[in-house]
């Protein structure tokens, strides 16, 4: 009979799962299904729970008064080995909730708030969009477009490392052209804050007054209104009846190469989310995690320009989530190929050659941090024609 | 035995349509493949079953209770008034524009509650005179003017009221016009104070004066009413300005009381909502100013409960919200069946003497 009781205990045993630590992702009101931040954050937790036999638990916001009692809430509860806020908008209830559980961990994304317990993993925006605005201004110059673009959300700061590293490298683009080709080119930048993160509307429409105006590529810096920017370039591309670019899009923060049937996204300005959630999570389970600021680059695959094996990664991730099918894949890998191939492949090199000077050190690209650095950076690279 | 029973039957209905609400609910997530024992429980244990949770659940119903208020008093006085939205919105901006004031605190929030409730009643207006003495429908002009109100918001909140540091939001409110946390470490503060006060002197005034009495006959017969020597105008007017009032309250308590940021999102991501949430609670609270405190209450509790639902049962947030709109829908039934017979039998009348 004991014997009974005892096999009966380890089958229960076997049978419950047991993991090795648990995860909180707490997201802020844009929440899953944006294709980008978002879902990027869960594919990263996703992806350390699998590795490390943690469980997650995801909790989303109906409001943002519900920032700070759903991070108290998870505290509370005393399970989690780790919070994650993903996003900005929860710095300033993390920054209230984190004092009063010491020893809580807790790590939240693109946003530094400075707390013992608190992980605050930020990224080096201005190194990737150096190397997309280097490749813009490379086209734009061989395409003999007049202008490269950029669409961007609400003026904060973390913006300033996008808008900064862009001018840079479109400059740094320009001067590469001149030298190989010998030749000089004019190219100018259109750039607009359109002051939403949400308002699809506002970025097609955006983003069609820069391609009227001979615009090569718009780089979406505005998260979800890249659906209108693409819808932009799109009906740019009907309207001369084509199917690829140029004009192009550039995706921003997941690889969106893949949309739009792979040749309308020319490359994209990876923002590994899924890199700084993965990282923390490891952090904990190996126990070196400690408060502080993480800064994701280049270096350690924090921001990136998107490359083959990206592609692939991310099909997944779009027909996970319902937006291609299985259909699609060998069709979207085709067009992308066939859309990087018909750009010269001195310009993919000399990317390569920007990528690796800064990885050395050689190149720092500037990275402003307010206004009034912001402003500096525009008098140093104004690129007006 | 029938007077009792006239006070008793709506609660005895309300209790039966939540049993119903909730069974409806365990039936949707049992459906899907979610266990709903689990579920309730982690549900009902946070938002009533500890102080904390009570005290989530007490500051989520500090803004409902008073949008409530507005949409009841209007129905009281046979009118549908959607427009809580847009006046709470204005009640909200006006807390925050009045953070430019020097004023030591105590006095500071005080004349940016009265500033918010005038805000409100402001946006009221215009509806309520069009309404008044133009006969337009009050549904069709607040409607308009919610509308109004979110894209005016929009514009003050990128670029009036903006926070020159942190383009997300608006300037927080200052320091000394913010409401006291009645507890520290929850999100309760004493606009639940003034919210159940105003509540108590609503019903005071609809069913202890003269003026509300008259307001309540006007609801009840208009006809009738006008007969007796009631000004339909006068009506409106007052209806309007009380609810513009209450609407305007419940945008500042909000920025005025919730930490940590006291102040309104771009997008408006932290007050959106609260107006049209109003309508559902006054429906639950039987249109009654006193009915509505505890079905503000469970309401909030609904909302403070719904994250220890993803986070201790693993039901998903979107299954946690068709659960909620299931029980709030069952809830508000008997109402919704109370009015829909009102206005079959006016229908009818108007049709008849036609």
């Amino acid at each position: 009979m004991k014997r009974v009781g005892l096999v009966f205990l380890v089958a229960v045993l076997v049978a419950l799962p047991v993991f090795a630590g648990r995860v909180a992702l707490i997201l802020d009101v844009g929440g899953r299904g944006d294709l980008s931040f978002n879902d990027m954050g869960f594919k990263g937790t996703e992806e350390a729970c699998a590795a490390f036999n943690w469980e997650m638990v995801e909790i989303q916001s109906a409001t943002s008064a519900d920032y700070l009692p759903n991070i108290r809430n998870a505290a509370r509860t005393g399970k989690f080995d780790l919070i994650i806020c993903v996003g900005f908008l929860l710095a300033d209830a993390l920054n209230t909730v984190a004092p009063e559980f010491p020893h809580q961990k807790f790590g939240i994304i693109d946003a530094v708030v400075p707390q013992p317990n608190v992980l605050s993993i930020v990224f080096e925006e201005q190194e990737g969009s150096a190397l997309v605005g280097a490749l813009a201004g490379m086209l734009a110059a061989e395409y003999g477009y007049p202008y490269v673009g950029v669409v961007l959300g609400i003026e904060i700061p973390v913006l300033y490392h996008f808008e900064g590293g862009y001018r840079f490298g479109i400059d740094w683009g320009l001067k590469k052209y001149a030298e190989v080709t010998g030749k000089a080119a004019a190219v100018g930048l259109l750039w607009v804050y359109t002051g939403t993160f949400s308002d699809i509307a506002k970025g097609k429409a955006a983003a069609e007054a820069q391609l009227e105006q001979g615009a090569v590529a718009v780089y979406n810096v505005a998260g979800p209104l890249g659906i209108g920017i693409l819808e932009a370039v799109s009906a740019k591309l009907a309207k001369e009846n084509r199917e690829a670019g140029p004009p192009f899009m550039i995706g921003v923060d997941a690889n969106q190469d893949w949309m739009g049937d792979g040749n309308k996204v020319v490359a994209s300005m990876m923002k590994r989310v899924d890199v700084g959630c993965y990282t923390a999570i490891q952090m904990v389970h190996e126990g070196t995690f400690q408060g502080g600021v993480l800064s994701l680059g280049l270096e350690n695959k924090g921001v990136g320009i998107s490359r083959y094996p990206d592609l692939l990664d991310f099909i997944d991730f779009g027909i996970k989530a319902g937006a291609i099918t299985e259909a699609d894949r060998a069709r979207i890998i085709a067009n992308w190929e066939a859309m990087r191939a018909a750009i010269p492949a001195w310009i993919w090199e000399a990317v390569d050659e920007l990528e690796s000077k800064i990885l050395a050190g050689e190149i720092v690209v500037p990275k402003p941090e307010t206004r009034e650095e912001m402003l500096a950076v525009r008098a140093q690279y104004p690129l007006s024609r | 035995m029938s007077w009792a029973w006239r006070g008793l039957r709506p609660i005895l209905e309300s209790i039966l349509a939540g049993a119903i609400g909730l069974g409806a609910g365990a039936l949707i997530m049992w459906a899907w493949g979610y266990n709903p024992w689990p579920a309730y429980a982690a549900l009902f244990r946070e938002s009533f079953g500890s102080s904390y949770g009570l005290a989530g659940a007490l500051a989520n119903a500090t803004p409902l209770i008073l949008t409530a208020l507005t949409f009841a008093v209007g129905a009281r006085a046979g009118l549908f008034i959607i427009g809580a939205e847009g006046m709470l919105y204005m009640g909200a901006l006006s807390a925050v524009a009045l953070s430019f004031a020097r004023l030591p605190s105590g006095l500071h929030t005080l004349v940016a509650l009265l500033c918010a409730a005038a805000g409100g009643v402001l946006w009221s207006l215009v509806p309520a005179l069009l309404r008044a003495y133009r006969g337009v429908h009050e549904v069709i002009s607040t409607i308009m003017f919610n509308w109004l109100s979110h894209f005016l918001a929009f514009y003050l909140v990128a670029n009036v009221l903006v926070d020159p540091v942190r383009a997300e939001k608006t300037l927080s409110v200052a320091r000394t016009s913010r409401l006291p946390l009645l507890i520290r470490g929850t999100d309760l503060s004493l606009g639940i104070a003034v919210a159940v006060v105003l509540a108590a002197l609503v019903y005071l005034f609809l069913w202890h004066t003269v003026t509300g009495y008259e307001l309540r006959a006007a609801g009840a017969n208009p006809h009738a009413a006008r007969y007796a020597g009631v000004s339909p105008q006068r009506t409106v007017l007052l209806v309007f300005a009380l609810g513009g009032a209450a609407a305007g309250l419940a945008g500042a308590v909000e920025v005025m009381g919730r930490p940590p940021t006291f102040a309104v999102y771009s997008g408006l991501t932290n007050i959106a909502g609260f107006g049209f949430d109003g309508i559902g609670v006054a429906m639950i609270g039987r249109i009654h100013p006193l009915g509505i405190i505890p079905a503000s209450v469970f309401y909030g509790g609904l909302q403070a409960g719904a994250r220890l639902m993803q986070m201790e049962a693993g039901v998903p947030f979107e299954m946690v919200r068709a659960v909620q709109g299931v029980i709030v829908l069952a809830l508000a039934l008997p109402e919704l069946t109370r009015m829909f017979k009102v206005f079959l039998r006016t229908w009818r009348a108007r049709r008849s003497a036609a």
